[in-house]
């Protein structure tokens, strides 16, 4: 399967696995025990994490605009998605540099994932990139400093549940996401 | 100039990134400060469509409760009908009831009331309210600042923006933004006041909803000297766009404010917002001419 065509399949797949079941889970009364705020897990920035490594930082930023304005749509949130989506691409590059020990025009082919990286270095990497994009999200959704307790609350329990999910979907895919870019 | 262009091509990546950031932050803006007036929504054709299937499939698998709470609703309609059998308040149609009267002195009412000379009156009542039922398909209550609903009506059903939204037992929002077959409606987890009164008749209250559960709102700045206790229910009134006397739902909790003597309300929520299945879209069929008579009083 060819580079572009497994990237727009991702990007459909995971777009309906957050619309679709993602977005129901703070519905669910067990998902709030003793009064914990009603949180979303994210697993959509996923497609941003596993862009292949030689793609050009305008061409990340562009697809990742286009995903963040496919979420807003879906959850009427505005636009707080892409502004999130996008500074998360944007960093995107020299997140992965500190992290990778070679440069990265060496590493032809291939995306950032579980089997080229290793688990230790994807998660850190997934890690940060998520939280810069949880702490942008909320920031933005909420827009108070009043109450930084409840802000903080929402990033973790929000921040974590991402984390389960983006695993567990890199442990279900993991065979499809290595063959192709890995040599 | 050739400077200019190289000063371009060497920031291309940061121009990019802030002109798309200006452009989502731009959109943000202009969802939160014109309702209704977002580029990208949930009621639009595809987003709608997809909804509309995925509740297809989720559809089945609450029948069971969707049918009890239905019954639930027939029985209190019934029961408020068998109250009041003799007037017809949610037909179109003029209702003429004769009332017969003791007395005879009055020929004929200023209030337009007609007494003919057998002693019957005739009272002309027009239905107000016009009801749609439709299916949510799309729900959220994780949000902070406003929680959105989509709904299978839209402007071709004849719902039209800024009509209410109430359910069999409580109160749900107000329509938003309207397409051509799903609508998305503002509920009342979010920013949005509405205006209450305690069973007791104490009104000019206000509502809000504070974000952390969509099970609860606090009713603000309620006297000292009105007597509340745990349990009591909490109407709507008929100042704000909501039909009046709609449960909003029962006093949990109360607090006891020293600094601006008055009391704060946490009420819970009679509405289940967790698993929306059905709401009605209330039209309000004098709303037009009562919002023009408001607005000639503004102006003056």
């Amino acid at each position: 399967m060819s580079i572009y065509l497994r990237n727009v399949l991702r990007f459909i797949l995971l777009v309906l696995i957050q619309v679709l079941l993602l977005n129901k889970i703070p519905l669910r009364w067990w998902s709030n025990p003793g009064g914990i705020p009603p949180y979303t897990p994210y697993i959509y920035p996923l497609f941003i994490l596993l862009l292949p490594l030689s793609a050009p930082v305008p061409f990340m930023l562009i697809v990742s605009f286009v995903m963040g304005i496919t979420i807003d749509a879906f959850m009427d949130t505005g636009g707080i998605h892409a502004a999130a989506c996008v500074l998360m691409a944007f960093v995107r590059t020299n997140v992965l540099a500190a992290l990778l020990p070679k440069r990265l025009s060496e590493y032809a082919n291939m995306s950032p994932n579980i089997k080229s990286m290793g688990w230790t270095p994807f998660l850190t990497y997934s890690v940060i990139l998520l939280a810069i994009h949880h702490i942008l999200f909320y920031i933005i959704e909420i827009w108070s400093f009043q109450s930084i307790g409840y802000l903080l609350l929402k990033i973790t329990l929000s921040l974590l549940t991402s984390l389960l999910f983006v695993t567990l979907y890199s442990l279900f895919f993991s065979s499809s996401i290595n063959t192709a870019y890995h040599d | 100039m050739r400077n200019f262009i190289l000063l371009i091509r060497r920031f291309w990546n940061i121009i990019l990134f802030l002109i798309l950031e200006v452009i989502s932050m731009s959109m943000i803006s202009r969802s939160r400060n014109m309702q209704g007036m977002d580029i990208v929504s949930s009621s639009n054709a595809v987003t709608g469509y997809i909804y509309k299937k995925q509740n297809d499939i989720v559809y089945y698998f609450q029948l069971k409760r969707l049918n009890d709470s239905l019954l639930n609703e027939n029985a209190r309609l019934r029961n408020e009908l068998a109250g009041r059998s003799n007037i017809d308040t949610f037909s179109d149609v003029i209702a003429r009831i004769p009332v017969t009267i003791k007395d005879t002195t009055a020929k004929k009412d200023s209030s337009g009331a007609t007494f003919t000379s057998t002693g019957s009156v005739k009272v002309v009542r027009y239905a107000s309210y016009h009801y749609i039922p439709a299916r949510v398909i799309n729900n959220s209550i994780s949000n902070d600042r406003i929680n959105y609903l989509t709904i299978n009506r839209g402007a071709r059903d004849g719902v039209r923006r800024e009509m209410a939204v109430v359910t069999g037992n409580g109160i749900v929002g107000r329509v938003a933004d309207v397409s051509e077959r799903y609508a998305r409606i503002v509920s009342v987890l979010s920013d949005r006041k509405v205006s209450t009164k305690l069973s007791d008749g104490t009104s000019n209250l206000i509502t809000v909803w504070n974000p952390g559960s969509p099970d609860y709102v606090v009713t603000e700045k309620v006297p000292v000297y009105t007597k509340v206790k745990k349990g009591d229910s909490v109407f709507t009134t008929g100042y704000s766009f909501f039909p009046e006397n709609v449960l909003i739902g029962t006093v949990a909790r109360i607090d006891t404010m020293k600094a601006t003597n008055s009391k704060n309300l946490k009420i819970k929520l009679s509405t289940n917002f967790r698993n929306l299945q059905y709401v009605y879209v209330v039209e309000d069929k004098v709303g037009e001419e009562r919002r023009q008579l408001e607005a000639r009083a503004k102006q003056n």
